[in-house]
């Protein structure tokens, strides 16, 4: 950036620091002269430092204070001070102890400094006899030097001591809680050679921060600069409001069978026996009906609303055939565990209930997509409950040939491929059964679809008069884990916000 | 659907072809299964067959037969010689109220080694787990027959006047103690719920084959590597599923190189050869191939297909006419086609044309492009909840998607209120997923929960189906739950939400009062449509923040979608 742009682009704070930087340049100066608060400060270093106007030093230095014992002495004087003032006449240590008021330790401690300082003197008999000598009595009257040390302004820099007083120093610190030292962050910053060049431009008090409304009506902003932004500056994040990813994937996939023809049905999730299999021309023992398949519904157990006439139909079609030239199942069909309630299994049932209806158009094209159970364990690939998409064409004259071509049109919508494989399936309620595999560019082969014609058995029974069915039933979860780059299946239902705040739109 | 385990070689060996795992994978196909494994090494092939009324498939043997006749190496109904044989079964009529049906066959003159015997074995399995319903309809037996004195006697006896020991164990037991200790009589005992007696096969001198359909006597029982005779029995509740299982055993041992021979059952009131290799017959009509298929097809083609899918052809005399215009009526030929006895899947004339079709080959089948013009459309219900979607991601809502399974606990005890109507499930695998859900805030409350360490205001909401029981009925609706949780999230808030959705829909409602435990007392509202009460919102009840361990206020709402609906339907 050349330097007139630099200049512009300070904010009002880099600007106030910028200008007293040339005479004050550690952090505490800083504060003192500008009158900003220490965080402003701070900041305003770091801007400055990024944006390669200076560099901030960052060192450690020792600060020489009064503890405890110093801010006491200074009041009451140093005990070496207090003993020799006890000493007007040649004493006992337990008199003088008595005298000054001192401590035994600190008798100890005065007994040390003042003989060192040839202060006093000491003679031993019988018992321990102390005197002042002349150099004491000079140093009551004229002060000790640790007098004249602890009467400093505090605290202070170690750097600042000369030699004298760092030997007073020393020996203070020999002694208890008098002074202590201590290790301080200092902040210093000095101007790089863009920095310098910058003092050189003009820094202008001038610049506009930001439009406000009385700036806009007084047009005050005329004849102004704008303070510049570093425009390639990391922003905060924000979380706006979405949609979550497989329900936008299903809407998708909505939206296309609606462009595609398709008419949206629905059904219930508390099914029927009826409706999720019995109409479906599953027979009542065969063994994918066994109870662990299902959830069976607790209370209550029977519908009440089931069409009786269509039941009675789809009882013949498993008993004999009804009138579609079946054998049927020939068993004894189970009109009361028929109305038994479960949760539908898969979303055929939704196409029975179609088909059955009043509403069904024939020709027509049909799909939904629904929330199924299962029996299952949940893990990885497994999940309670799971969306399927699926559907019906019925016309006069359609067939396996119309089934192809439909199955190869799922397969470049929703696999953007005409890569297809059809091979022989087998579904209880279609006959013929087909399973479509698509080659997907990116994922290669997936099992797209099932699909066949559904059974006479369940046609006639439930639209009345026979009419072929195409029906089908698109897989697309796997699809949806590919595009939206997920391995675990339970993540289609995440509740981790980061994820949902974060996942890929697809 | 049963995948079956089998060796190459084996198969290769079966169909004097020396086939590669590629070709047996597209082969599969015309049976409706799929390859799953090849394991060279030890050269072991699983493929899964997908159509459970087929179940001649579950073993290599029934495969093999498919392939020849796809190949073409065979045509028509696959030969099986049957020799008749000089043994007896005699039913008494003890079985003939619970279990009465039994086909039965001796098998002799091949050795049984180790791998054949485990075929028999899985196939003797898969048959009765599956199509069999785990026994219960029918249930095979499998004896050396050496070891056995004909005539058996097949009939009910009292629980402990009858022991034996039974296959695998040393100690005798009776059948009462083999149900409540034995590994195979508690898996099964099911069955027998309900029973004075249990069926059991007896032989001449009062030697047990078989408890049934609970396990073998280890003595008549226990076929071994070496035996090159053996004793097949079926028993059930369902005739033509009884007969099927002899009929399919006694394909795959005479396919194998065994001699099948028949036996004569003897029962109260009639006497019957068995196994009943009846071939059944069906017409099928030449129209009804080009109806499914598009496929028209001269005669000597339709048979050439049809005895690749190994039925018996028999081009008809008759010919029908379907005169729809009386002037032209239109000539299709009747084709009368005899089915194998080993299957038990022909209903309809459709199920032969499917294996016609199949024969053919789908990929050689032209497609057709569907030109009708049909109108598509969105349900209007979803149409109004996709719109409330759009105002809700406008304001700022993150949208969720939950299960709808989920447990009481959940629903009401978290949430500081009383069940007011679940769909519970009876037999749930799991309590966490072991009813419908009621409402769907708890859901949001649950996201909440989940995370707490990431960035506030969190704003979400979703919208889904519920199910709520009253009395004899379950009502379903489709209902939205919002909520709003940072700082200073509060009933403002949440009603400025509300009024908006209500606002953007032109929707004039009342709000009152109301008393929620899931919400504070006196922060609780209810919003009315013409009197009809749509939602409720407000503050969540500290209470239920606890419960759920939130560390931040919560402002949320719960609008009934179904009802706003078809409230404005009505307008």
């Amino acid at each position: 950036m050349d330097i007139k742009k630099l200049a512009d682009s300070l904010n009002p704070v880099e600007r106030k620091v910028v200008k007293v930087l040339d005479n004050f340049n550690s952090f505490n100066d800083i504060i003192k002269v500008t009158g900003l608060k220490d965080v402003e400060v701070m900041r305003a270093l770091q801007w400055l430092q990024n944006k390669n106007i200076i560099n901030i030093k960052e060192g450690h230095k020792e600060i020489v204070n009064l503890d405890e014992n110093g801010f006491a002495y200074l009041k009451r004087g140093l005990p070496e001070r207090r003993f020799l003032e006890a000493l007007g006449k040649p004493a006992s240590i337990p008199e003088l102890s008595k005298k000054a008021g001192l401590s035994n330790d600190e008798i100890t401690v005065s007994l040390g400094a003042l003989k060192s300082k040839a202060a006093i003197e000491i003679k031993k008999g019988k018992e321990i006899i102390v005197s002042i000598t002349d150099q004491g009595k000079y140093l009551l009257n004229n002060g000790f030097p640790e007098e004249h040390f602890l009467k400093e302004m505090f605290p202070k820099e170690m750097n600042s001591l000369n030699a004298e007083e760092k030997f007073v120093l020393d020996n203070l610190r020999k002694r208890k809680k008098i002074v202590k030292v201590e290790l301080s962050r200092i902040i210093n910053a000095e101007f790089t050679e863009t920095g310098k060049r910058l003092l050189k431009e003009k820094i202008d008090d001038e610049l506009i921060e930001r439009i406000t409304t009385s700036s806009l009506k007084t047009s005050a902003w005329k004849g102004k600069k704008f303070r510049r932004f570093d425009v390639k500056i990391n922003v905060p994040q924000i979380f706006a409001g979405r949609k979550q990813h497989y329900r936008s994937f299903l809407d998708e996939v909505r939206l296309k069978f609606i462009a595609l023809g398709f008419k949206e049905m629905n059904g219930p999730i508390v099914e029927t026996d009826f409706w999720d299999m019995d109409a479906l021309f599953m027979p009542q023992f065969h063994s994918a009906r066994d109870i662990h398949q299902g959830y069976y519904i607790k209370e209550p157990k029977y519908a009440k609303d089931l069409p009786e006439e269509k039941v009675k139909h789809i009882k013949a079609a498993h008993e004999n055939g009804y009138n579609t030239g079946s054998k049927g199942w020939r068993y004894d069909f189970d009109i009361k565990r028929t109305h038994r309630h479960i949760l539908r299994t898969h979303d055929t049932s939704i196409s029975a209930r179609t088909l059955a209806s009043r509403e069904l158009k024939i020709p027509g094209k049909y799909f939904q997509i629904s929330r199924c159970f299962r029996y299952d364990i949940v893990d990885a690939t497994h999940l309670p409950d799971f969306n399927q998409v699926g559907g019906f064409v019925i016309e006069d004259g359609i067939n396996f040939g119309h089934l192809k071509s439909l199955l190869r049109m799922f397969a470049e919508e929703f696999a953007e491929t005409d890569e297809i494989r059809i091979k022989p399936s087998y579904f209880p309620f279609t006959e013929p059964s087909a399973e479509l595999q698509a080659k997907h560019p990116e994922f290669g082969w997936i099992e797209l679809a099932g699909s066949g014609i559904f059974r006479p058995e369940l046609v006639k029974p439930l639209v009345g008069k026979e009419v072929p069915v195409i029906a089908w039933g698109i897989g697309l979860d796997r699809l949806a884990m590919f595009k939206l780059g997920i391995n675990d299946i339970r993540q289609l239902f995440s509740h981790d916000l980061e994820f949902l705040r974060n996942v890929k739109v697809i | 659907m049963p995948t079956i385990t089998f060796s190459l070689k084996d198969l290769q060996h079966l169909l004097g072809r020396k086939l590669t795992i590629e070709d047996i994978q597209e082969l599969a196909h015309y049976g409706k299964g799929d390859l799953e494994s090849y394991d060279k090494e030890i050269d072991e092939v699983k493929i899964n067959f997908g159509d459970t009324n087929l179940p001649y498939l579950w073993s290599v043997e029934g495969f093999a037969r498919l392939i020849k006749g796809v190949l073409g190496l065979q045509k028509g109904i696959p030969e099986i010689k049957m020799q008749k044989g000089l043994y007896q079964v005699i039913v008494d009529k003890s079985v003939l109220k619970e279990r009465p049906f039994i086909a039965c066959f001796a098998a002799k003159g091949h050795e049984i080694g180790d791998y054949l015997l485990k075929q028999i074995v899985q196939l003797q399995e898969k048959f009765c787990e599956g199509y069999g319903r785990r026994r219960q309809k029918v249930s095979i037996g499998l004896y050396s027959y050496k070891r056995v004195s004909f005539p058996i006697h097949y009939k009910a006896a009292e629980p402990s006047s009858i022991e034996f020991i039974p296959l695998d164990f040393k100690a005798k037991m009776n059948l009462k103690e083999i149900l409540s200790d034995h590994p195979k009589g508690k898996e099964y005992a099911w069955i027998l719920d309900g029973f004075d007696k249990y069926p059991v096969l007896i032989d001449e001198k009062n030697e047990v084959l078989s408890f049934i359909p609970i396990i073998n006597s280890n003595f008549t029982g226990k076929l071994e590597a070496g035996d090159e005779d053996l004793f097949f029995e079926a028993t059930g509740t369902d005739e033509d599923a009884v007969n099927l299982a002899a009929n399919i055993f006694a394909y795959a041992l005479y396919d194998r190189g065994f001699q099948i021979y028949s036996v004569e059952v003897k029962y109260p009131d009639k006497k019957i050869v068995v196994p009943n290799l009846v071939e059944e017959s069906i017409t099928i009509r030449n129209d009804q191939i080009k109806q499914l298929f598009g496929l028209e097809l001269e005669g000597d083609e339709v048979k050439a297909l049809v005895e690749n899918a190994q039925f018996n052809f028999n081009m008809s005399v008759n010919r029908s006419a379907i005169s729809e215009h009386p002037q032209k009526p239109k000539v299709f030929d009747d084709y009368k086609v005899q089915i194998p006895s080993y299957r038990a899947d022909i209903l309809h004339p459709r199920d032969i044309i499917e294996d016609i079709g199949i024969m053919y080959g789908y990929d050689k089948i032209g497609e057709l492009p569907l030109t009708t013009f049909t109108i598509g459309s969105a349900l209007k219900l979803n149409e109004f909840i996709d719109k409330v979607r759009d105002v809700m991601v406008g304001l700022g809502y993150q949208e969720i998607v939950s299960h709808i399974l989920t447990d009481k606990v959940f629903l009401y005890k978290k949430m500081n209120i009383e069940d007011f109507g679940t769909i519970e499930i009876e037999d749930y695998m799991s309590e966490t997923y072991s009813a419908v859900r009621s409402w769907i805030l708890p859901n949001l409350l649950e996201v909440f929960s989940r995370n707490k360490h990431v960035t506030f205001p969190q704003r979400i909401f979703e919208e889904g189906l519920v199910n709520i029981r009253k009395g004899e009925n379950i009502i379903e609706f489709s209902r939205i739950a919002i909520a709003t949780s940072h700082e200073n999230s509060n009933y403002t808030e949440i009603r400025q939400v509300l009024d908006f959705i209500m606002k953007c829909f032109k929707l004039s409602y009342n709000i009152e009062e109301a008393e929620h435990g899931s919400f504070i007392e006196g922060r609780c509202a209810r919003a009315t449509v013409k009197g009809k009460k749509v939602a409720y919102f407000g503050e969540i009840n500290p209470v239920v923040l606890e419960n759920w361990g939130l560390e931040m206020p919560v402002a949320a709402l719960e609008l009934n979608l179904t009802e706003l609906f078809e409230l404005m339907e009505k307008r």
